[in-house]
């Protein structure tokens, strides 16, 4: 399983958006794995199928995972800890722009649904192919695809808005 | 509005969502959930057949009935007093209570403060007395779990106000703190 941790554990906070709740939910993917060793052997594409389990799991249980972002949108603080140990540049001024632009996507994202928040940072953020997100989440392509549009329109909308985009 | 501007928009967002940063697991993070998922996973496995037969009756949770009937549709709120529930923790020990909110109809960005007493902490929120965030209640029962912390011996009232509109309703919970003063 080890081989697969990373790209795991980069799931797990894009679906929760914040530390702790990555983590609990990382560890009740490999609890409920390790009942499944002997299975997991057989299967062809672990990787997948661990992903697809760690997906169920946020579905099943999206309020206790839910939670933390809710309260961080509230505060006015950042949707999670995204910006913890954000490497910095040498200009100070274009690493405060950034930051300050991150910053506004974090809050843009947060007013997005949760399933139009995961389907964009699956895809535009992490890179998952629409095939792998229908592989994971079990929706048809054309339902993905829907989301991912209306996603992108409302972002676009929002960092508009604030002038984050010209 | 143009094409390409929507275009040009549209780049910059895409590049602004490739470089959303996320951190790297904390140190020792991978190997410390392995040891937790062996023993968990092997402790389950024991467990196994006294879940078969007790089903949901064992449960690492309080459900705690806050309110049955839900009257946020109502016109007015009366204050929630009724017959207090209460949770007694162990010190230092992390312990979930469920918060059920039963409404009769949909609520669109409600907003829900937690108020926790003196010595109890919210699991993830050190230091923090008061909690508030924007929820929306489906119809029928609504979940809330909360992990409480008793840091200190003494317990109290946890208060949970819910707002809709102009419309606001307080639940209480009280919080023993078991070998502690209450």
């Amino acid at each position: 399983m080890r081989p697969h941790f990373e790209r795991l554990y980069r799931l797990a906070w894009r679906l929760t958006g914040a530390r702790e709740e990555a983590e609990d939910l990382f560890q009740e993917l490999l609890i409920k794995a390790y009942g499944k060793l002997d299975d997991l052997i057989d299967i062809d594409e672990p990787g997948s199928w661990l992903g697809r389990v760690m997906y169920n799991l946020f579905v099943d249980e999206r309020r206790r995972f839910a939670r933390r972002r809710m309260h961080t949108v509230e505060e006015g603080q950042l949707a999670g800890d995204g910006l913890e140990g954000l490497p910095g540049g040498d200009d100070p001024v274009q690493d405060n722009e950034r930051l300050e632009k991150i910053r506004r996507l974090e809050r843009a994202l947060a007013q997005l649904s949760d399933e139009h928040c995961i389907v964009v940072l699956l895809h535009d953020t992490e890179g998952y192919k629409l095939a792998e997100i229908q592989e994971l989440t079990g929706l048809p392509v054309g339902t993905i695809k829907s989301r991912l549009h209306r996603a992108r329109s409302r972002l676009r909308d929002i960092l508009r808005a604030d002038g984050t985009i010209s | 509005m143009p094409n390409d501007d929507i275009n040009k928009q549209d780049e910059e967002i895409q590049a602004l969502l490739k470089a959303y940063p996320m951190p790297a697991a904390a140190a020792g993070f991978y190997d410390q959930a392995l040891v937790r998922a062996t023993h968990e996973g092997s402790r389950r496995q024991r467990n196994r057949w006294m879940l078969t037969g007790f089903g949901a009756a064992i449960a690492a949770t309080i459900a705690v009935w806050v309110v049955g009937g839900m009257l946020l549709s109502s016109p007015q709120l009366p204050d929630a007093n009724v017959a207090m529930p209460g949770v007694s923790i162990a010190l230092e020990e992390p312990r979930t209570v469920n918060l059920v909110f039963a409404s009769a109809t949909p609520l669109a960005s409600a907003m829900l403060t937690v108020s926790l007493p003196d010595g109890i902490e919210l699991s993830g929120f050190p230091g923090q007395r008061e909690i508030t965030w924007e929820t929306s209640l489906s119809e029928g029962r609504n979940l809330l779990p909360l992990t409480l912390i008793a840091v200190g011996p003494t317990g109290g009232e946890l208060l949970a106000r819910l707002e809709h509109d102009d419309r606001n309703r307080t639940f209480r919970l009280r919080v023993d703190v078991i070998n502690g003063e209450s």
